[in-house]
């Protein structure tokens, strides 16, 4: 018996210590470290031109205006804490995917020398320092959610903790709100916790999927035989529907509530996308994008602020020779932050004026909401382009990692968590073009926001930690 | 004649562009490259079948209609559950839709436990983490007992 059991721990030491025990040069994460090179070159190339954008543009270029090393420091950094990632999970998790640091460093130095840059011209200079120091603590959370989720089933196992804590820290949100009545003021969705202001609606999106993941793939089998029918649908028990039904009410009530409604068509496109992958039945899909068409209806005839945003998606921009004065009153007022976004964009063309030489700071809000805008007119649509690319490949490594995850619930969880990433980046670029009404969602990794650099590093964290595990399960134990 | 410093943001601005793409190209050959390798892989799966290594022969089947001595293979990775996706699908009440995960490396079974509901024991210790396992051990799956054989 004695014997037995330590050759159990033995087995238990291996699997979370034995990469680190027999560490090795071809175990480190050389391709994660190579994948660095070009985006920390793109970070303090991009530093040095805003830096010398500052100068007097016609004035001859010497290499004593180049910026000293002391100057570079918080490129320098950032550049140091992704490496020190870098080391780290070499030596922890050298199997965890080394695609997903390279993608997202890159965003984030790209997020972090935008505000920067907007810093100076919406009236908080250290907006850029600021959000230095969340990325950095955003990378801190990320590698601790690696080194916490020792076991994937702890989340599996409380996932109605996990959803009512979500739903309890908005809820105090929505009473904090409330109880000062000042729902129009920016910061109405945020905590105080002394000087940081949180937003849990960040932390609901989290936890929401992982409650999804974990019922969807316990009921997996009866949710897709459906045994109501309607007509040529058929829909599930609705025993099994139940707590899906209540958890997505409870957090869209919460969103209308605060006044979030971009983050509530994120939470209801989440759960479409996670119904569609736990069932694979498109009747699903086309049933609640119906019941979205009818509330979306009501909310508009309800809400003065929903007709609002879709009268700025109608508003007609080209033909701004012909404006009449009510035209021009609401491209003013109103319509004033997208009308403005518009000209923003139009005037980057395709190569951009280049970072610090725009004018992005006429856009309201625009170092959160239309951060994407201010892109486009400092990058130009080729940076642009770039930027959507690397959205792309970070959104097609999530559901890589889906794909080869061993059980129902680890491959929900990454689907589900990529997809927040995928309906936020849609949905928020798309409003800064007009293309949907403008919602208060931010760009992963490049809006400035504390919750959200962390919220999304927290996504990276578990993304991680699957590849990893489902890597030592391909190749075993040791 | 000196460099003017707008010609110089300009190249700046430039060398940025080039860079962006660059990355995203190197990202791409890393992606295709994992792919044609892991396409490889698959192929040598689909063209043998994964190996019968170990058994599993049912000693007590609890409450459920499972005859004992009932021979289940077991491949380098099996799980069992009641769900449709599992190697082994045990279709009893007490058995989760993922129960148990049990996977082959270098000749020695380890047995988990999926996050099921009635639990799994290997020699009646509770399989929580993974556990060692060789032939003639005896493997319980909620409430139906296994041995382990060759």
């Amino acid at each position: 018996m004695a014997i037995k059991a330590t050759k159990a721990n033995k087995a238990n030491n291996y699997q979370f210590a034995g990469a680190s025990r027999r560490f090795t040069l071809r175990n480190y994460r050389w391709r994660e470290l190579s994948l660095f090179i070009i985006p920390f070159l793109i970070i303090l190339l991009e530093m040095t031109q805003l830096l010398l954008a500052n100068l007097d543009p016609h004035s001859s270029f010497s290499t004593k205006s180049l910026p000293t090393i002391h100057d570079l420091i918080p490129a320098l950094g950032l550049i140091g804490v992704l490496l020190a990632a870098n080391i780290l999970l070499s030596f922890t998790f050298p199997k965890a995917d080394q695609l997903l640091l390279p993608l997202v460093g890159l965003l984030s130095g790209l997020g972090m020398l935008m505000a920067t840059r907007l810093g100076p011209d919406t009236g908080v200079p250290d907006l850029g320092s600021r959000q230095l120091i969340w990325v950095i603590i955003g990378i801190v959370v990320c590698m601790a959610t690696l080194f916490l989720l020792r076991r994937m089933s702890w989340l599996r196992r409380y996932k109605y903790t996990w959803a009512f804590l979500g739903i309890v820290l908005v809820g105090l949100t929505l009473v904090n709100a409330l109880r000062t009545k000042n729902l129009n003021s920016p910061t109405h969705d945020q905590l105080n916790f002394g000087p940081l202001g949180l937003q849990p609606s960040e932390l609901l999106k989290i936890f929401l999927v992982i409650f999804f993941a974990a019922y969807l793939s316990e009921n997996f089998d009866i949710l897709s035989e459906g045994t109501l029918r309607i007509g040529r649908f058929r829909l599930p028990p609705l025993a099994q529907l139940g707590p899906l039904a209540l958890m997505l009410g409870l957090a869209l009530l919460l969103f209308l509530g605060i006044r979030e409604l971009g983050l509530a068509l994120l939470i209801y496109g989440i759960f479409l996308c996670m119904i569609y992958l736990g069932t694979q039945k498109i009747s699903y899909v086309v049933v609640s994008l119906l019941v979205f068409v009818v509330l979306g209806f009501i909310g508009y005839e309800l809400f003065s602020y929903v007709q609002l945003r879709f009268q700025a998606v109608t508003f007609d921009v080209v033909n701004w020779q012909n404006w009449t004065t009510a035209q021009t009153n609401f491209a003013e007022n109103q319509g004033l932050q997208i009308v403005q976004g518009l000209i923003a964009l139009s005037s980057g063309g395709i190569l951009g004026t280049g970072l610090g030489l725009g004018h992005p700071a006429f856009v309201p809000v625009i170092q959160s909401d239309m951060v994407f805008v201010a892109f486009g007119e400092e990058l130009g649509l080729a940076g642009l382009f770039a930027i959507l690319g690397i959205y792309l490949l970070l959104i097609y490594r999530g559901y890589r990692i889906a794909i080869e995850a061993r059980d129902s619930f680890n491959q929900m969880l990454a689907a589900g968590l990529t997809s927040i990433f995928a309906i936020q980046t849609f949905v928020i670029a798309a409003a800064n073009m007009k293309f949907l009404p403008l919602t208060g969602i931010p760009l992963p990794f490049l809006s400035y926001g504390g919750s959200s650099v962390i919220a999304n590093y927290i996504i990276i964290g578990i993304l991680l930690r699957i590849s990893h595990n489902t890597a030592q399960e391909r190749d075993g134990l040791g | 004649m000196p460099l003017q410093l707008d010609i110089f943001l300009l190249i700046l601005r430039l060398l940025f562009i080039v860079l962006l793409y660059l990355f995203l190209m190197q990202v791409v050959i890393v992606i295709t490259r994992d792919l044609r390798k892991s396409a490889v892989a698959s192929v040598n799966t689909v063209d043998k079948a994964p190996p019968v290594l170990g058994h599993l022969v049912v000693v007590d089947s609890g409450p459920s209609n499972i005859l004992p001595g009932t021979r289940f293979d077991l491949a380098p990775q099996t799980t069992i559950g009641r769900g449709p996706t599992n190697t082994i699908q045990l279709t009893d009440n007490s058995i989760s839709s993922e129960h148990t995960h049990i996977w082959n490396r270098n000749n020695v079974w380890y047995v988990q436990d999926a996050g099921s509901t009635n639990g799994t024991w290997v020699n009646n210790q509770p399989a929580m983490d993974a556990l060692p396992a060789k032939a003639g051990d005896i493997v319980q799956v909620g409430y139906i007992t296994f041995k382990l054989t060759q």
